[in-house]
């Protein structure tokens, strides 16, 4: 015994901690195995009688882990193209082009002290957080990305959509009332009543649209506007889409309806005694809020997943390399080597001073980068999702730059005027879309 | 409607998006530098000339300017006059390369200035009083003190800063910036023109005779009295010979009744408020 506690005194921290850790993963290792060989079947066969359970556990997880690269993307883009607008650079030092700034902010937020005020309510305090990017995320559950890839399939998507949107309101009076703090309950509840007198609209608006596509299922209404660009509900209800458009930036807390959360304002609005990973959920949230109404403005209005013309998916290509016999290992041994040839030689030949060796590795680089690019190609031609994603995303990031947009040109419009603003036009004017839209309907008899 | 709703919103944002595409105007520094005239004095040092000398004159200015009291400066002006110490210790420090002074010929100062030789403070409390202790009417009561005394003594500056409650570094600063305002003890000069015409009329007795009777030189700084005996440099075009000056004016003197001329002119100088 006493020779492995000297053996062990003369270790150095690092070799401790491996000789410790090499000994408990081999156990867990083969306690696994053996739980697996043991229970195993029966897992499985649990899991196969109960498929919608996976899948939605599966898709939970995909959602909550897809949140905050979505929110770090779309910071960096702000802080981007806010910066451009402005005719400066923004961030370039931190990671290529500035691209890992978002990252090491939420890595700050993360070490960041964390503290509760005294006379708060702690329960209340430490859950408002919770609950406003809970609003967010779970309306990320019913938006249909690409076809089959969404979490579920409601028949009453939208209403979940707007009711899960509702949460968030109490998010915030939970923050506001519970900071013990007269300007962070002013602030909560200026936002919560902005927040509720847009959401009137915003429902009103999307009426009409219900009323063309007779369901709330976001996948059905995604599904109807198929076909080509003149298909998409914009164009049988650009009303409804402005002061959907219009109502969602009031929502999300956007330019030019911001005052909640702007720098001059009452502090940081409902959000004043928040720090560290508290007020970074506030944050993450607001930005997954702007990624969540740009997806509905695309999903109800430009298409969804559609592209804009009658795309001729899937194109099935069957290659069948079995049938190419010995040809096939010839090639495999000689289509690398002529394609990094290949794309060697202009650089070899055309620049005087190149080393072979040197144009034969950008030769290689490019040959892999080609063939990269021709498997993502026949995945976009033969797999109908992977199509519907890029179109889906394409589409939200430019709502998403445009929301961007707005945020660097548009000035903040004032308490009485936002309300009064939602109340007295947008009200009125979905309203009026409704009536329009369902007069239509009725005199062309659909 | 003349105006078209959602016009105003477009053009704006047509514009940041024609700036979104415009070249940008920020200088990525440490790749890329500013250009900078050579005259640019964004530097935060003190300047050389071509001699070794500070360009720097203490003249406190700028820190009679600054409006946080930053600035401080050490060292004698370039009259050999009171240091001017004022601001938090730490910024204490003497920014005058002694050696250039050394050089330049010029007295060294010793590292604990020397004070003011304290003064009769009655006409400066009579005069702070007749102003009603109203440091907006400083410019007069600088130009009361000097009449009084012949120059502002640093005592004087003292209590007029701790009265009126203007800053001593401003009234300093204000104090050299007026022509008329002197801070070191008036010298009357007393010349003597050393022209042939004048030295065959008896100048150099007349010299001689002031020499004794003021205990100093020709050309000398004053020992310790106010009159100092200076060579003219020119006859003055119609004044009688021997010429004798004081402050640049001619004086009827006789080489006989010059030394008794020469003591009521020492009596007179020693008899001004003591300074």
């Amino acid at each position: 015994m006493t020779t492995v506690s000297r053996a062990w005194s003369r270790l150095t921290l690092p070799g401790k901690l491996i000789f410790t850790l090499i000994p408990l993963l081999a156990a867990l290792t083969v306690g696994l195995l053996v739980a697996l060989l043991l229970i195993g079947p029966f897992v499985w066969t649990f899991l196969t009688d109960n498929l919608p359970l996976v899948r939605f556990v599966i898709a939970a997880t995909a959602v909550l882990l897809m949140s905050i690269p979505t929110a770090f993307i779309i910071i960096y883009m702000e802080m981007k193209i806010i910066a451009q607008m402005n005719l400066r650079i923004g961030p370039d030092r931190v990671g290529p082009y500035g691209s890992l700034l978002s990252v090491v902010h939420g890595l700050k937020v993360l070490v960041k002290e964390d503290f509760t005020p005294t006379g708060a309510d702690t329960p209340v305090f430490t859950l408002a957080p919770v609950v406003v990017y809970l609003g967010a995320v779970m309306s990320l559950m019913v938006i249909p990305f690409a076809p089959g890839l969404f979490g579920q399939d409601f028949n009453i998507g939208l209403l979940y959509f707007f009711a899960v949107g509702g949460l968030s309101v109490v998010g915030l009076m939970m923050a506001g009332w519970s900071s013990y703090n007269k300007y962070s309950l002013l602030g909560g509840l200026r936002s919560a009543a902005q927040v509720i007198s847009y959401e009137i609209p915003l429902t009103l608006s999307v009426v009409g649209l219900l009323m063309l596509a007779g369901t709330m299922s976001l996948n059905t209404i995604v599904l109807n506007q198929s076909g080509s660009i003149l298909d998409w509900y914009i164009f049988r209800q650009p009303l409804g889409f402005l002061i959907f458009f219009i109502a969602a930036t009031a929502e999300a807390n956007r330019t030019p309806f911001d005052l909640t959360e702007a720098d001059s304002e009452i502090v940081a609005g409902f959000a004043t005694e928040y720090s560290g990973m508290r007020f970074g959920f506030f944050f993450f949230a607001e930005y997954v809020g702007v990624f969540i109404v740009s997806a509905m403005t695309v999903t109800l209005f430009l298409g969804g997943w559609n592209a804009p013309f009658d795309w001729p998916w899937p194109i099935t290509v069957n290659p069948d390399p079995g049938s190419l016999g010995i040809l096939l290992l010839i090639l495999i041994g000689v289509v690398p080597v002529l394609s990094t040839l290949a794309f060697a030689a202009p650089f070899w030949l055309l620049r005087s001073n190149m080393p072979g060796w040197q144009a034969l590795i950008i030769g290689f680089v490019i040959s892999n980068l080609v063939a990269v690019a021709a498997v993502l190609g026949w995945a976009f031609i033969s797999f109908d999702w992977v199509v519907g994603l890029l179109w889906f995303m394409l589409k939200t990031y430019a709502f998403v730059f445009t929301f961007v947009w707005m945020r660097g040109t548009l000035p903040r419009v004032r308490i009485d005027q936002l309300m009064g603003f939602a109340w007295k036009w947008l009200l009125p004017a979905s309203l009026l879309n409704l009536f329009v839209t369902a007069g239509a309907l009725i005199v062309l008899n659909r | 409607m003349s105006f078209i709703p959602g016009l105003g919103l477009a053009k704006g944002m047509a514009l940041t998006l024609r700036r979104f595409f415009e070249p940008k105007v920020t200088i990525r520094y440490p790749e890329e530098a500013a250009d900078v005239s050579p005259k640019f004095r964004g530097r935060l040092q003190l300047l050389y000339d071509e001699w070794g000398t500070l360009k720097c004159e203490t003249c406190f200015q700028c820190a009679q300017a600054c409006p946080i009291e930053c600035i401080d400066m050490g060292g004698t002006d370039t009259k050999g006059r009171y240091h001017v110490h004022w601001g938090a210790p730490e910024t204490y420090g003497e920014r005058r390369d002694e050696s250039a002074l050394r050089r330049s010929g010029r007295p060294v100062p010793d590292e604990a200035y020397r004070h003011f030789e304290p003064i009769d403070l009655a006409a400066v409390d009579a005069i702070l009083a007749k102003h009603d202790f109203d440091p907006k009417e400083m410019l007069g009561i600088l130009g009361d003190v000097q009449e009084a005394y012949g120059h502002l003594p640093v005592a004087a500056l003292k209590r007029i800063s701790s009265s009126t409650g203007a800053w001593y570094a401003t009234l300093y600063g204000t104090a050299s910036s007026y022509r008329h305002l002197r801070f070191d003890p008036p010298v009357t000069a007393v010349a003597v023109c050393r022209c042939t015409g004048c030295l065959m009329s008896g100048a150099g007795r007349i010299q001689e005779a002031l020499e004794r009777s003021l205990g100093s030189r020709l050309g000398l700084a004053p020992a310790r009295g106010q009159i100092r005996l200076e060579q003219l440099p020119g006859h003055i075009p119609g004044a009688p010979s021997p010429l004798v000056t004081v402050a640049g004016e001619p004086q009827s003197v006789t080489p006989a009744a010059v030394e008794k001329w020469a003591a009521g002119l020492a009596k007179r100088a020693a008899g001004r408020p003591q300074a």
